[in-house]
């Protein structure tokens, strides 16, 4: 037996999808990671969401790779071809992903020196959770290939804005009573606007999965708040 | 077994040639012998002819005969068979190059795994089913490391879910391409929520108990001091008194009722509920309370008796009860809280902007969403909450800062109850609510209108919940009329 595997055309697109779903579990677990070091105030998670993505910029490289390999090579054309580039596209959010969840573990790493905050902490757990399951439903849209799956994700938008805007005024009030909060206020503020842009990159994934389906671009308005 | 009939076919053929040849050599050249050989022919030609017919129609096995070694018992099921049987999930993945991370497949998976984790009947890659990196790792040494071990993971959603994996090696013959790793999944969010909930229980009561326990020493010290013979201060404080033991006790309950509630989550009701029973009930509840504070109260929907709901009927009558309580607690005299009723609502629907300048929130989506649900709604003219506020409303002991919620102290549950009700029930809870515009300058800091739109004269401030059952499915066939957006 020779350990030689001739991987067929089909076999190649398997592998792409699957290599971007492998990309979405790491940056799903980066996401969840990143808010539980803020919420537990525990710096060795933190530590390690922030080694971990170096994997999460790895893959993407490997995805690019074999999707320009497999372009060169094999021509794909119609769904194939839409595969390919959607593939290439959702594995760029990911990676985008995996940088904003690698910043908040930064962050938390100097809000864990200051005074708990616990209510605003609890702030962004909640909005966490709530980004992280925008991230699973879109996710779990890509592997089953569900339009309507992606569309959902893609019209709840609205939900992390409303959640950004509430923190985003609770941090006023903060800052407003008590200056010396300020610098650890400013910390969770961008972590709030790092979990509102993951949101986007679930949004973005979304519209790469219409194209992926339905060859055609989305470009409806999105239902969307205005933020700062 | 398959050779053996063939061998007999052929036996009268030879039985009878020998007959034959026995024949001829006795007389030979005798006449008869011709119609003596033709006669036996055509005998043994009949029966190999009926044989060859019979031999068509038995079966025979084309597969291999599963060995008995493989079976738990000879008349008993093939070990595959007792794998499917085992209520926790059991995988076996393959694969063949440690490097190749896209290329472990499942090769096995019984019916728990299947079930939980969706994978495909025939099997597939596992990273499609499975995502989670921990798992992955896992199977990865347990492939190519040989290393047998297990981790913690969680799947996320409205319903946390907590599982541990077991990952072991599996023997493979010498020299095979593939390799195998056996995954055995159990679910242990009952083990983790009775962990938390206790943690949870014990912080919570110790907390919020502690400030009704310390007001009530504190007169206890006074009575026995300084108030000892003042008859008027001591009727005064034993009122107070009771009240926080009563405080304490509805904390109590409310603890309680939480915490059964949150252990159940996960299991979805059965039984039956009629929400417009439900809410008649509460209605007759609230009414002399209702009297007292000058609030009348108004239901609508459909009549009691017709629609049912797969519900638990004292959790549905409960959110009922607790929204209603809510509204009761923050309406001014002389208005009115409406309980409404709708049917055969999408979400979309349940959930669609009524007041264009109102801040409106979803605490809680379901994960799969239903087609049709029943959605409950209980609007107050209270003073409102501002939108900052509407994120945290259904945390435990949440209060809105600077709300007065009355002589009647509630204990800051009945939301939190609320929405893990609907959650067990795999429903969703919104609310919109128009509150006068806050104390702060926003128009500083914020100088565009994004979050709040300026008022333009008097605005009319309200408050409401609005919850939502799944339905079974659509009760009228005719479409409806819509839902009532008007208000």
């Amino acid at each position: 037996m020779n350990n030689h595997i001739v991987r067929t055309y089909g076999e190649e697109l398997d592998q792409l999808s699957a290599e971007v779903m492998l990309m979405g579990g790491l940056a799903e677990a980066q996401v969840a990671d990143a808010v539980e070091a803020v919420a537990r105030r525990d710096v060795a998670l933190a530590q390690s969401v922030i080694e971990r993505d170096r994997k999460l910029d790895e893959l993407e490289r490997d995805v690019e790779r074999k999707c320009i390999r497999l372009i060169a090579l094999r021509q794909p054309m119609a769904a194939d071809l839409r595969k390919t580039v959607a593939a290439m596209k959702i594995a760029t959010s990911l990676e985008r992903t995996g940088d904003l969840a690698k910043n908040i573990a930064k962050r938390s790493l100097v809000i864990a020196e200051a005074e708990p905050m616990s209510p605003l902490t609890r702030s962004i757990e909640r909005m966490g959770k709530l980004v992280s399951s925008r991230l699973r439903d879109v996710l779990d849209a890509y592997k089953s290939g569900k339009l309507d799956m992606a569309m959902a994700v893609w019209s709840s938008d609205t939900e992390v804005d409303e959640h950004y805007n509430a923190l985003f005024r609770e941090l006023l009030t903060y800052m407003m009573g008590d200056p010396r909060t300020i610098s650890a206020c400013t910390h969770i503020l961008f972590m709030a606007k790092n979990l509102e842009r993951i949101g986007d990159h679930a949004t973005n994934m979304a519209e790469h999965i219409h194209y992926e389906i339905t060859g055609e671009d989305y470009v409806d308005d999105r239902p969307k708040m205005s933020t700062l | 077994m398959a050779a053996q009939p063939r061998k007999r076919i052929f036996l009268p053929l030879v039985l009878g040639l020998l007959v034959l040849i026995a024949l001829a050599l006795m007389s030979p050249g005798a006449q008869w012998l011709v119609w003596v050989a033709v006669g036996i022919l055509a005998v043994s030609l009949l029966v190999t002819y009926s044989e060859l017919q019979r031999h068509k129609n038995t079966v025979v096995p084309d597969v291999v005969p599963v060995p008995e070694r493989v079976r738990v018992q000879p008349e008993g099921p093939s070990f595959q068979e007792v794998l499917r049987a085992i209520p926790d999930p059991v995988m076996i993945v393959s694969g063949i190059e440690p490097n190749d991370i896209a290329g472990r497949w499942i090769v096995f998976a019984n019916t728990a795994a299947v079930e939980a984790f969706g994978i495909a009947k025939e099997g597939g890659l596992l990273v499609s089913s499975l995502r989670y990196p921990e798992v992955l790792e896992a199977v990865d040494e347990a492939l190519f490391g040989n290393i047998e071990r297990d981790t913690v993971f969680e799947t996320s959603g409205a319903q946390d879910k907590f599982w541990r994996a077991w990952t072991s090696p599996l023997p493979v013959t010498e020299g095979g391409l593939r390799r195998l790793a056996l995954l055995v999944i159990r679910d242990e969010t009952d083990i983790r929520r009775i962990e938390r909930m206790r943690a949870d229980f014990l912080a919570n009561a110790s907390h919020e108990l502690r400030t009704p326990l310390a007001s009530l020493t504190g007169f206890i010290e006074t009575l026995r001091g300084h108030a000892k013979d003042d008859l008027k201060a001591r009727d005064k404080f034993l009122n107070i008194m009771a009240s926080q033991a009563d405080r304490m006790g509805r904390l109590i309950q409310d603890l309680l009722s939480l915490s059964r509630i949150e252990m159940n989550e996960h299991v979805p009701p059965s039984g039956e509920a009629d929400i417009s029973l439900c809410a008649r009930d509460v209605m007759d509840s609230l009414s002399i309370l209702a009297q007292e504070k000058g609030v009348s109260l108004s239901l609508s929907g459909p009549p009691p008796g017709q629609y049912f709901l797969t519900a638990d009927r004292d959790q549905v009558l409960q959110v009922v009860q607790n929204l209603s309580d809510n509204a009761l607690k923050y309406a001014p005299a002389g208005s009115t809280i409406d309980i409404e009723i709708f049917n055969d609502c999408t979400l979309e629907e349940a959930f669609g902007a009524r007041d264009p300048a109102a801040a409106k929130l979803v605490l809680l989506r379901p994960d799969q969403r239903g087609a049709w649900y029943t959605v409950v709604r209980v609007t107050d003219r209270g003073p409102g909450i501002r939108r900052e506020f509407l994120p945290r409303l259904a945390e435990r002991f949440y209060r809105v800062e600077g709300q007065k919620s009355g002589d009647r102290l509630g204990t800051g549950l009945g939301l939190a109850i609320v929405k893990h009700i609907i959650n067990r029930h795999r429903g969703a809870l919104g609310v919109e609510s128009v509150a006068k515009p806050s104390a702060l300058a926003d128009k500083d800091l914020l100088p565009y209108g994004g979050l709040d739109v300026a008022p333009t004269g008097p605005v009319e401030t309200y408050t409401s919940f609005t919850a939502c059952f799944p339905q079974p499915g659509r009760y009228k066939e005719s479409p409806t009329v819509g839902f009532v957006n008007a208000r």
